[in-house]
């Protein structure tokens, strides 16, 4: 079963230490515990959420923020850059 | 305390190894530079680019970071190859107050056959002489230890970053010092790393580097997202900056932030310092040569497997596909934190161990397969 590590109790996301297939449960350590299914395939080392985030809310990773969802994410969803965005070193913003 | 077996200087820390630089002028004497060293051993060349056509502060910069890379004192001796007299002997002024010695020659007005012929002649008798020096023991507090992340990836955060920071607090904690550097690489965290700065003056300066990086992609109207993190840092996993910046200064330890450094700037004091420099590691690692850091720590995660031609790289990885895929250019495996749960302290103290026996002689991967690069950086145009 892939395991998926959290690194504070805060977090949103958990970092996959094994590669994971759409539709497998993967087992949660660190802060957390118990279970989360992939809803889609995502690959070793990337990030699978773990609590609903909102469009635009903040995304957790160490207890500290990482970015901005740019769209709702769900559980068991894979987060990286097509739904989660910096939000430092925005030049492009201030356009 | 820890010690290691190095080679002591006139002036200054021991080194770790005991090379002959033969370090080019500009970049027009990079061709005789890598002729002299392949034709000698006990040398390693040192290239450059530009110099010829910049001026003013950014020339005084250039000379100024080949002296630093001379006088490092992983370096028993220089050779200096140069175009002319008067841009060499700026460069050789500043490294003979060293004590070690440092001989000159030039590509005018003889040319380059005759230039290889006295710079080999020179470069033999200094490697002969260096011959003669023995490795003493020497406590680890004379060692400047850089620690350095590439290709980079999520694994790098939780692993080998974390136990590159453990050595770190356990050499801090023998006197030594440890230079964190890649300033764009701590946009996101750098209020966790502020808050352990000694005194409000050093936690502004750090603040500040940090600042200034982020305002030249904002003033520019480009998002950093594109280079910061890199195509390869996005591959393995690391979405945002942030969290790359997160999982980097993992590789600072615990211990108090005591000095800010500028580009090559070498420390004066003990302990833990942060060097304004560029974050790709090629320019990143020759930073930390030219302020005289003897070894180098490196962690990766997809795998880079650049080092430094001064400073030893030590290349440590927790990705287990990278050390199936990519092995030869790895030192140290820390994956047993996700395989087996073994404790990031137990590697880190193991790693300060190794770190002890390369600064004793033990070779890394890219020194033996000569997998080492220098660039100075530039922060101005040529003339």
């Amino acid at each position: 079963m892939p395991r998926c590590i959290v690194l504070h109790p805060a977090d949103n996301v958990a970092t996959l230490i094994d590669p994971a297939g759409a539709g497998e449960a993967c087992t949660l350590q660190g802060e957390r515990s118990g279970h989360v299914t992939a809803l889609q395939d995502i690959p070793f080392g990337h990030k699978v959420c773990i609590a609903e985030i909102s469009r635009g809310a903040e995304v957790f990773k160490y207890g500290q923020v990482i970015g901005r969802a740019t769209r709702a994410i769900t559980i068991g969803e894979h987060a990286h850059v097509d739904n989660l965005d910096s939000a430092r070193a925005r030049g492009d913003l201030q356009r | 305390m820890k010690t290691f077996e190095g080679f002591r200087r006139c002036t200054g820390p021991a080194g770790v190894r005991n090379w002959i630089a033969v370090i080019s002028v500009m970049d027009n004497c990079n061709p005789v530079t890598r002729t002299i060293a392949q034709s000698v051993a006990g040398t390693i060349p040192v290239t450059t680019a530009f110099v010829r056509g910049q001026f003013g502060e950014d020339l005084e910069f250039a000379l100024d970071a080949l002296a630093g890379m001379g006088r490092n004192p992983n370096i028993a001796g220089v050779l200096l190859v140069g175009l002319e007299e008067s841009s060499t002997e700026v460069v050789a002024s500043r490294i003979r107050p060293s004590g070690k010695p440092v001989e000159v020659v030039h590509l005018q007005p003889h040319g380059t056959i005759q230039c290889i012929a006295e710079g080999t002649r020179l470069a033999s008798r200094l490697a002969l002489q260096a011959s003669r020096q023995r490795r003493e023991s020497c406590p680890v507090s004379e060692l400047v230890i850089g620690v350095e992340c590439g290709g980079s990836d999520t694994t790098s955060g939780l692993s080998c970053n974390p136990v590159i920071g453990r050595m770190a607090d356990r050499l801090i904690d023998d006197g030594g010092t440890v230079i964190i550097s890649e300033t764009s690489e701590f946009i996101g965290a750098e209020h966790l790393f502020a808050a352990r700065a000694v005194d409000a003056s050093v936690a502004s300066a750090f603040r500040a580097a940090v600042a200034a990086m982020e305002d030249m992609a904002v003033r520019r109207g480009v998002n950093m997202r594109d280079s910061q993190p890199a195509p390869d840092n996005k591959r393995g996993g690391l979405t945002t900056v942030e969290e790359k910046a997160l999982g980097a200064q993992a590789k600072s330890g615990t211990r108090p932030l005591v000095g800010v450094l500028g580009y090559g700037q070498a420390p004066v004091r003990k302990g833990l310092h942060f060097m304004d420099a560029p974050s790709a590691a090629v320019e990143n690692l020759t930073a930390f040569a030219i302020g005289g850091c003897q070894l180098i720590c490196f962690g990766t995660g997809v795998g880079n497997p650049i080092g430094n031609m001064i400073a030893p790289t030590i290349k440590v990885c927790g990705n287990a596909n990278t050390l199936r895929t990519m092995r030869d250019n790895i030192d140290v495996d820390v994956s047993a934190i996700f395989e087996s749960s073994a404790r990031i302290a137990d590697l880190g103290d193991d790693l300060f161990d190794y770190v002890a026996e390369v600064g004793s002689g033990t070779c890394v991967t890219s020194e033996v397969l000569n997998v080492r690069e220098t660039v100075v950086s530039r922060f101005e145009r040529s003339l």
